[in-house]
């Protein structure tokens, strides 16, 4: 019996439930560790002309206090480029940057030591919001831009209907429960290793080994789980893992670094939020001639992944639907703000967001049902079938996508009904929406696309499997237990995925871009098929008999159930333990490293044309809202998720993300809303103040299908990657909103910003006067 | 006087004295204990990852009443003579309970950070309960936040643990010998002291009245903690703890809640879930059988928290003069682990703005009953704040309870709570409306609202507006405008100030056309 397809549980189920599952700060102390936290910036803008930690040091129990000056080699690091310091140098940057380090040996120590440090600074007025960075030109890097077809003011004007906006999208941050954390362990001649909880274990080890000014050689990364990530933990674990290896470098002593909830928030970047400028021409039956993009991304201080964020952006703003003529524009804005980062689509939802708000408002203003906008403007399988960035969308299941699930939630009847209910109802107002997704799967970056696997058999039989792969909760490593299980055919039982280090796997990819089944997964199956061929070779001549004329046939042997057996003479068989014990006295390698490179992808980001997608995961919603008319409060009544996930390895994991995914992104569009003040610091920075959905908000009729797809012949056991692409299927609870405003008044749906809080929507409902999202706001009462 | 407390963790005997008392129950478990398996995400119960099972004796019943709380703004000092259970120990012989083995089966854990949280509130459910259907898992779950698996795994792992056999708590871990030990040292109050950083603190826990009015003349400005749910909060975010503390926690006399013909009166430690137990219980006289001790209000609380929007015209749950109106906000209040140690005396004392159960005892004249070392007195709630964050308590004073007149057969009462989402959040604003009516016309109008001020206000020019007036859209939207210059609402990070005005404007309408159904003829 394979295992994959079947849903066997998560890996650390058991100890999930039982609280033996660790994490970072579940790991017992050793003797002499320190605690060690940092100063914030207190300002986000200004000139740092001194600091004074003299009051601090004299704290009992306070070790060290350290500063930019105390950072061994170098202070400035960065995905991209260089360009964001561990230590404030000179200028602060935005509320929360790490101004000094402090390390003590209790927590309370630490704390009274932090607030002991005194700052001298000149404050500046920090740059906030997106509008004023647009005016005062000032951008990260350069404009990125993908078009095709004509000259795009040409084409519009030549569209017999003309729409233009600008759409506000909010931020989100990532929430993951566990916060970050790291813990450095001194080791002897400079060595350093690192326990982080990291979604990129080869990225720490670079900047650790950067900062502390010694070899790569030197520093071991080592993530055993994250208590989830999100894309929150893919660049950012780098501050608290560089803090805690300056302060063991510097005292000789482990240094365990855990950001309490609160300065998590206040201190990391999260997903961007977006202003769109927009123009579409598109025909009478709605659609689309000719789109044309302007998006500027708040990057906050620093480049961090921004522009591979912008560029999935431009990449995702035809969404499901062909756009003949298009020109997408995308800019990075600076503000002092922290610098955002990956999370969950990283750049899709924004672009595909602005898309289905254009259709949306296209379908209002042809008073057209919004589904037959999209079906008209939907990819086609035979023609209509090309990107605006030239990759062919092939094996398209959009059309039949739409179909299905327009059937399957009674688009069209509901539809009917709300309409004929909102016209009597004075109390609630509802809207039911349908949107589409794609969503291409593979970093943009080529060179990102491979991944690296360990495998070591045992003398019993049983099995250790390393990947680059970091385990977040979300079944990396079950899915490949499952596959390896398989490779060998034993029992997953049998199988056991070791925390990620980069001891054991080099040079490895983030876990990141959902990608990491597929290139983790098929390398470790690279890694079984190695051994395999080995042990074939030995089995067989074990499994041969010359009285029988039975010749040794390595490929007639066969691994299954716990046995290897030769497929000519199924009856005689040995278990697969005693096999492996016998070959490593016969001097058979039981251990190989597998390698995976993603192939026949390819983009070119300077001319903004390729095909950068293995393939693309594909999917729609239809979700139903319920608005309170008097106080704007919302409630998801229902959800339909139909989605192509081709053939899945452990459905029980994969429903958990689709469901998970969509979730997440039902609050990013409906209730997660960031408030800064207006001098920079975020005010929603705990979960009493920045509201990620409840058990309560989940739809009461919830209803998920995968579609039936079976023609994903070119990954690993014909799956397709399911982390990001389902929360882009939360679109549609935010396009719901704006159906049901369309109710009360055209003109209120326009005006509706991202997310759709319920005080956005009384703001539309009231007709008030458009209000810029993250205007500031004071403190609050509690 | 004992110098130190005595508690039960896991079946494990734990007397602690000094610092230690004065830590989270969090801190006890994660560093004392090396309990690791209850998980620290917010420190302020608002995620429910650090959820443990407090059982507190029943010596009646000879057995201890497991709920579940957040054991990060929880304190040793409030824990004498209790059992608690942590995820460690649910296991017996290593075998998996059945929310643990379901949550397994079901997929419900993905990163597992929140997992054990979500596994001791289920745990607590079936404590309670034999079986809980989807809509009581909701509301009991309301308190846990997971960010990995949209929930949905979870609610099916809690449905399908309902079918297993569930070994509780008091088979698990006999009582008899617990209770013994407790029974001989229930009368005995605690000093705790301790000193660190040169600084000194003590917590005395009383088990009178008196000794607390007398520990409380000692230290006049003293933090008085009932649930700890607020005070526990700021303690974790400023790293302080009060020098001074007294903790009402083993005062038995101020445990009292009735619901009377006149009155409902609640004594300063009864919690929230003590208070929906009783007003759930009033008009029924069926027997409260222990297992079915939350059901009925669980019940009524699924029912208030489905999420179809009401109809319109259809009558609402109009229970009880108005009762289940106050119930259906208490059932927002914070989240299950919040209501079975927060208290309403701490709402009130709390003195904030924003505080959910305040319009309504605006609106219905409340009085709060204060003692003091000589003597006692009653103030009407309307009364007892003078502003932001100031109340008419003095030094050496404590709230012993609230006497709240209960709404009339007649009484057209609405609450309101408008908050991002809608449970386990603070309100962005509140409000209460209550009228009285003689045919169409309005004869008595009382309107409270909150977070549009310093203090919750009553609309005294709206209601006097409103005496006289026919119940109609019209007068409503008048209503509305002078209401709107009543409130001073602030932007912060919870609404702008003008979507509370437009709220204070809206809820008005919002009335009008929620009691349309109500406005029978006499």
């Amino acid at each position: 019996m394979p295992s994959v397809g079947t849903t066997i549980p998560h890996d650390s189920a058991v100890g999930h439930v039982t609280g033996q599952a660790y994490y970072l700060d579940d790991v017992p102390s050793i003797a002499g560790e320190l605690h060690v936290g940092f100063l914030p910036s207190p300002i986000a803008c200004g000139a740092l002309t001194g600091i004074d930690a003299a009051a601090a040091r004299a704290i009992p129990g306070v070790v060290a206090v350290y500063t930019v000056a105390d950072v061994p080699a170098h202070n400035m690091f960065g995905p991209l480029a260089a360009d964001e310091p561990l230590l404030a140098d000179g200028r602060l940057l935005y509320v929360g940057q790490p101004v000094a380090i402090v390390a003590a040996e209790t927590r309370e120590a630490l704390h009274r030591g932090i607030a002991a440090v005194k700052l001298a600074y000149a404050e500046e007025p920090p740059l906030l919001s997106l509008e004023e960075s647009i005016d005062q030109q000032r951008f990260l890097g350069v404009e990125r831009r993908i078009a095709r077809g004509g000259e795009i003011e040409a084409e519009l004007a030549k569209a017999p209907h003309r729409l233009s906006g600008t759409f506000h999208i909010g931020g989100q941050e990532q929430f993951y429960l566990e916060s970050q954390a790291a813990i450095a362990y001194p080791g002897e001649e400079g060595q350093m290793v690192v326990h982080s909880s990291t979604q990129n274990p080869t990225e720490i080890q670079t900047v650790v080994a950067e900062m502390l000014g010694v070899g790569f050689h030197d520093v071991v990364c080592v993530t055993k789980r994250m208590g989830g990530g999100f894309g929150g933990k893919e660049t950012q674990a780098a501050i608290p893992a560089m803090m805690a290896a300056l302060v063991a470098r510097k005292t000789g002593r482990a240094a365990r670094v855990i950001f309490d909830k609160d300065t998590d928030m206040c201190s990391t970047g999260k997903r961007h939020p977006y202003l769109v400028r927009w123009a579409v021409g598109f025909e009478r039956d709605g659609r689309i001639h000719a789109l044309k993009y302007e998006f500027f991304s708040n990057g906050g201080c620093s480049l961090d992944l921004s522009p591979s964020i912008m560029e999935r952006t431009l990449l995702h703003a035809d969404n499901a639907y062909y756009i003949p003529h298009a020109d997408f524009r995308g800019r990075i804005c600076f503000t002092n703000l922290p610098s955002n980062t990956a999370f969950r689509g990283f750049g899709g939802p924004q672009a595909m967001a602005a898309t289905e708000n254009i259709i949306e408002s296209i379908a209002q203003h042809l008073a057209l049902d919004a589904y037959d906008v999209r079906r008209a403007n939907v990819y086609g399988v035979a023609d209509r079938n090309v990107t605006p960035y030239g990759q062919i969308v092939e094996k398209n299941h959009l059309p039949e996508i739409f179909e299905q699930l327009a059937a399957s939630s009674q688009y069209h009847a509901r539809r009917a009904e709300i309409a004929r209910r909102n016209a009597s109802d004075p109390l609630t107002l509802r809207g039911l929406a349908l949107t589409g997704m794609k969503f291409g799967i593979s970093f943009t970056s080529k060179f990102l696309n491979q991944g690296n696997a360990l495998v070591n058999l045992y003398t019993d039989g049983t099995v250790q499997v390393s990947t680059g792969g970091t385990e977040m909760g979300q079944g990396l490593n079950t899915k490949i237990r499952q596959m390896v299980a398989d490779e060998f055919g034993l029992d997953p039982s049998r199988v056991r995925l070791m925390p990620t280090s980069t001891e054991k796997n080099n040079n490895t990819s983030p876990t990141a871009a959902s990608a990491s089944t597929d290139l983790n997964g098929a390398a470790a199956v690279q890694a079984c098929q190695q051994i395999k061929r080995r042990l074939k070779k030995f089995a067989a001549d074990r499994l041969s008999d010359k009285a029988e004329g039975l010749t040794p046939s390595p490929r007639h042997v066969v691994f299954a159930e716990n046995v290897v057996y030769d497929r000519r003479r199924p009856e005689v068989r040995i278990a697969f333990g005693p096999l492996c014990d016998e070959a490593r006295r016969e001097r058979v390698d039981l251990g190989a490293r597998g390698f995976f490179a993603t192939p026949g992808i390819d983009f070119n980001r300077e001319t903004g044309r390729g095909t950068p997608f293995f393939y693309y995961t594909q999917g729609a919603a239809a979700v139903e809202v319920a608005i309170d008319r008097f106080t704007g409060e919302l409630t998801v009544a229902r959800a339909d998720l139909l989605i192509d996930i081709g053939r899945s390895i452990n459905p029980g994991v994969d429903r958990g993300q689709i469901i998970g995914g969509f979730i997440q992104g039902m609050g990013w569009v409906t209730a997660e809303a960031l408030e800064y003040n207006a001098q920079g610091a975020l005010l929603s920075h705990s979960p009493t103040t920045y509201k990620i959905p409840a058990v309560t908000d989940v739809p009461i009729d919830f209803r998920l299908a995968l579609f039936d797809n079976n023609d994903n012949v070119q990954n690993i056991r014909r799956s397709k990657a399911v982390g990001e692409p389902p929360l882009m299927l939360g679109i549609a609870a935010w396009t719901a909103v704006k159906n049901a405003l369309s109710y009360a008044n055209a003109e209120a749906a326009t005006f509706l910003s991202l997310p759709a809080t319920g005080e956005e929507i009384l703001r539309c409902l009231s007709f008030q006067v458009p209000k810029h999202p993250g205007s500031p706001k004071t403190a609050s009462h509690t | 006087m004992r110098d130190h407390l005595l508690l039960f963790i896991n079946g494990q005997r734990h007397e602690v004295s000094g610092r230690a008392t004065f830590v989270s129950l969090s801190d006890y478990l994660r560093l004392h204990c090396g309990l690791i398996g209850t998980k620290i995400v917010c420190s302020e119960g608002d995620c429910g990852a650090c959820t443990t099972l407090v059982g507190r004796p029943d010596f009646a019943r000879g057995e201890f009443h497991y709920v579940p709380i957040d054991s990060c703004i929880q304190f040793l000092f409030q824990l004498d003579g209790t059992h608690v259970v942590t995820v460690e120990g649910l296991r017996r012989d290593g075998t998996l309970n059945s929310v643990q083995q379901a949550m397994v089966d079901c997929h419900g854990s993905q990163c597992g950070f929140c997992t054990p949280g979500f596994v001791m509130a289920m745990t607590g459910l079936l404590e309670e309960q034999e079986t809980v259907d989807e809509n009581e898992l909701r509301t009991g779950l309301t308190g846990n936040l997971c960010r990995c698996t949209g929930y949905t795994p979870i609610l099916e792992a809690g449905m399908k643990s309902n079918d297993a056999e569930h070994e509780r708590l008091n088979e698990l871990y006999p009582a008899a010998p617990l209770l013994a030990e407790f029974e001989t040292l229930r009368n005995e109050p605690l000093a705790l002291a301790a000193e660190w950083f040169g600084e000194s603190h003590v917590a005395a826990c009383p088990t009178t009245l008196a000794g607390a009015l007398e520990f409380l003349a000692q230290h006049p400005t003293a933090t008085i903690v009932a649930g700890a749910t607020d005070i526990g909060v700021r303690i974790n975010k400023s790293g302080r703890i009060p020098p001074a503390i007294l903790d009402l926690n083993r005062i038995a006399e101020l445990d009292h809640v009735g619901v009377g013909n006149e009155e409902i009166t609640v004594g300063a430690r009864a919690t929230w879930t003590d208070i929906l137990i009783a007003i759930a219980n009033a008009p029924r006289v069926a027997s409260r059988g222990k297992d079915h001790r939350l059901r009925p209000i669980l019940s009524d609380l699924a029912e208030v928290n489905g999420h179809e929007v009401p109809e319109q015209a259809a009558p609402r749950r109009h229970r009880q003069d108005g009762l289940g109106e106050f119930a259906r906000v208490i059932a927002t209040f914070g989240a299950r682990q919040i209501r079975n140690v927060g208290t309403i005396a701490g709402n009130i004392v709390n003195a904030s703005p924003i505080a959910d159960s305040l319009p309504f005892l605006y609106v219905m004249d409340a009085f709060i009953v204060i003692a003091g070392k000589d003597d006692m007195r009653v103030i009407n709630i309307n009364d007892f704040y003078h502003g932001y964050k100031q109340t008419d308590l003095k030094p050496g004073e404590l709230v012993m309870g609230v006497r709240i007149p209960r709404p009339k057969h007649d009484d057209l009462l609405r609450l309101y709570k408008v908050s991002r989402r809608r449970d386990l959040d603070i309100s962005g604003f509140t409000a209460a409306v209550r009228m009285q009516l003689e045919g169409d016309a309005i004869t008595q109008a009382s309107i409270a609202f909150g977070a549009v001020g310093p203090t919750v206000l009553r609309a005294k020019q709206t209601e006097r507006f409103l005496v006289g007036e026919p119940l109609t859209l019209e007068t409503m939207q008048t209503a509305g405008d002078i209401a709107v210059s009543e409130v001073t609402p602030i932007d912060d990070v919870r609404g702008s100030a003008e979507y509370r005005r437009q709220l204070t404007r809206n809820v008005l309408l919002k009335f009008y056309h929620q009691t349309q159904g109500h406005l029978a003829p006499a």
